[in-house]
């Protein structure tokens, strides 16, 4: 008899998984939807314009796509195939390397979103919530306005930027340990102090160039994304990603609170660093190649929390295709919108993110508890 | 009576293990140790930072193995911190805890959470988390890093779901659950953690009796089908004289008391450690306790009980 209830309610508990599996599959099928209509939006429409059909055909071109010596040049920076139709050209090195980048990005900052959110047990963290972002923009300001000939390695002077304050936040907020609210006011500290220098740092600007370019690092933008910052970007990527996905159960338990998660046998400290420097590499990995673009780490893991609930793989998993699709497709409005001029796609996720968040507001009454 | 100390009521080892065979998924419990684990804590001086006297100030106790013990004491007496020094939450300023003849920071700490388990007062819910899902994190410190559940750990899982009674909320939202269903819920998760010690920080407090009785219910089937220590934390006298093996009466930290609940629940108890004039009248539903009058101060100086402190913190939740 109890044998026979048992099987029930293993079949009911399979049930349910199978119903949150589902709605982490229409996540997936409906990102990848969207991410392919924007690739071949972005791919067909600029200053030389293809129908939709000859977009398609060039982007699922076999012999591009079969051929070596393309993969070479794109992944491992080899010379330019010179058998490259002038269309080809435009497509592949021009506007599919900014979508792969739109991608990386998107991925990490959605990721790391959702690490950030669990590690500081606050629903409206984002990735950029532990000094990152203000010790990127420091850096990117120090480099543009005193460094100037450093600006080649700006990327990885950014990320390391981020790295370094992170770590300052953290030695702020460590006092026999540490716990969320001290790491979030830590950052709050960094992030006011290094903002301030920030914008001292632009009245010593006196050329409009470098002033546009430093705004653009601030709001990030896709802009100047090739497959420089692909190779860039992907290697810290996919190590970010497959770290994060190998501490899904640390995540689900320090989800308990640090208590529970204590009393389970968890080290709490290390843990919670760990993960926090796992998401500062993919926080960085998207800085380095986009600036410093916001709301969507903050949004993503908050949509797909809202679908899926709260576990960690189902959340990850939601994220990792969620945030590319939401970024890809703000990059098309900000290239597209009001061209010719382009726009830095941090300005669109902002104008996004807002209205998504007054929604959020009017219809949750406990926002702000994970 | 009020120093007990020599009198530690480690005397009998009751195996109730035999009987655990009964059950229909019992893997868990087998693969436990063969006896249950003993708890001690010898010499105790456990404090706050920021605060000058220390709670609990030179105290030893040591807990039988497979019986419930229940601390019992008013509010500010240092149970709850008692407790928490017994399960490695606070480090005590001196003195040690020994579980099973080994000190507390010799275990691992996934070796520890696998011997000693304490479900707190708070607990923290995340969203959209069925109870299953939730009763399954449990098995933390069972499973390895890369290991996903294995049969032994879904075995322990629905173990736990069945011993809590929760069969029916087992894929229902933790959130939409009621107080009393969560608390049961939290039960679950302790008991599969498979520990030999459970600790528990008052966990009938704020339940409605129905719920009172299923919590106390089930930690009385843990001590007689699986080896199992419990130690729990309660502010109802009468459930801890029915419930328990034996009682640890606490006032302003010390140890008042301790021995079985016959002994250790008496008028003269409830007046000097609770400050309460009652009658305890034995019954067929076991001792009731019915209190009649509190005793002021100047009714209480007479007794044998020394100043009371006034900068005790008070670790316990008032609802």
């Amino acid at each position: 008899m109890a044998k026979v209830f048992d099987r029930l309610t293993n079949l009911r508990a399979g049930t349910t998984d199978r119903y949150e599996v589902s709605k982490l599959a229409l996540i997936i099928a409906g990102s990848l939807a969207v991410l392919l209509g924007s690739t071949i939006l972005q791919v067909s429409f600029g200053a030389y314009p293809f129908t939709l059909v000859e977009a398609w055909q060039t982007v699922f071109d076999p012999a591009v796509l079969s051929s070596l010596e393309v993969w070479r040049w794109a992944f491992l920076g080899a010379a330019v195939p010179e058998w490259l139709t002038r269309q080809q050209l435009i497509v592949w090195n021009l506007r599919l390397p900014r979508i792969l980048v739109g991608v990386l990005v998107g991925a990490n900052l959605a990721v790391s979103g959702a690490l950030f959110q669990i590690i500081t047990r606050n629903e409206l963290a984002s990735p950029y919530i532990l000094g990152v972002s203000d010790g990127a923009g420091l850096v990117v300001l120090l480099t543009l306005t005193l460094l100037s000939g450093l600006v080649p390695f700006l990327p990885i002077l950014a990320a390391a930027g981020g790295g370094l304050a992170f770590l300052l936040v953290y030695a702020i907020a460590w006092k026999n340990g540490t716990s969320p609210v001290r790491l979030v006011l830590a950052g709050v500290v960094v992030g006011t102090v290094f903002g301030s220098v920030q914008r001292a740092l632009f009245f010593f600007i006196d050329d409009l160039g470098v002033a546009m370019s430093a705004q653009a690092w601030l709001s990030g933008t896709l802009m100047n994304a090739g497959w420089a910052e692909v190779r860039i970007a992907l290697p810290f990527t996919v190590l970010a990603m497959a770290l994060a996905f190998a501490v899904t159960q640390e995540l689900d338990v320090l989800a308990l609170g640090e208590d529970r998660a204590d009393s389970l046998g968890m080290p709490v400290e290390k843990v919670r660093f760990a993960i926090a420097g796992i998401g500062v590499l993919s926080t960085a990995a998207a800085i380095a190649v986009a600036g410093l673009i916001g709301f969507v780490g903050l949004i993503v893991p908050h949509m797909v929390r809202n679908l899926v609930g709260s576990d960690s793989k189902l959340l990850l998993a939601g994220c990792l295709f969620l945030g590319p699709a939401l970024l890809v497709s703000a990059d098309v409005g900000a290239r597209l919108a009001l061209s010719p001029v382009q726009l830095p796609v941090g300005v669109i996720t902002g104008i996004v993110g807002g209205p998504y968040f007054l929604y959020l507001m009017r219809k949750k009454t406990d926002l702000g508890e994970v | 009576m009020a120093d007990g100390r020599p009198s530690q009521m480690d005397g009998e080892t009751v195996e109730h293990g035999s009987e655990a065979g009964t059950r229909a998924v019992d893997s868990a419990s087998e693969t436990t140790s063969e006896s249950a684990a003993e708890i001690d804590g010898t010499d105790l001086v456990v404090g706050y930072s920021g605060r000058d006297e220390p709670v609990i100030d030179g105290e030893s106790i040591a807990v039988p193995p497979d019986e419930v013990t229940a601390l019992i004491g008013p509010n500010g007496s240092g149970k709850s911190t008692l407790l928490k020094a017994m399960a490695d939450k606070i480090s005590p300023d001196d003195g040690t805890v020994f579980v099973d003849g080994q000190t507390i920071d010799e275990f691992g700490s996934k070796e520890l959470a696998r011997k000693l388990g304490l479900l707190s007062q708070e607990n923290v819910v995340p969203t959209g988390i069925s109870v299953g899902d939730l009763v399954e994190r449990g098995r933390y410190p069972h499973t390895g890093f890369f290991e996903s559940p294995s049969d032994e750990d879904r075995a322990a899982v629905d173990d736990a779901i069945q011993l809590a009674g929760i069969e029916n909320l087992r894929d229902r939202d933790v959130d939409s659950l009621s107080g009393g269903q969560k608390q049961l819920v939290w039960i679950a998760m302790a008991i599969a953690q498979d520990t030999d010690v459970l600790l528990l920080d008052e966990p009938t407090t704020f339940l409605d009796p129905q719920h009172q009785l299923e919590v106390m219910q089930i930690v009385e089937t843990l001590r007689d089908e699986s080896q199992i220590t419990v130690v729990l934390v309660l502010h109802d006298i009468a459930q801890a004289a029915r419930y328990a093996d034996n009682i640890v009466a606490l006032k302003d930290g010390s140890m008042y008391a301790r021995g079985p609940p016959e002994e250790v629940v008496t008028k003269q108890l409830l007046a000097d450690v609770f400050e309460i004039e009652a009658a305890v009248l034995e019954t067929e539903y076991g001792l009731q306790v019915i209190p009649i009058d509190p005793v002021t101060d100047a009714q209480a100086a007479h007794t044998t009980v020394g100043p009371v402190p006034e900068d005790v913190p008070d670790t316990d939740r008032e609802p």
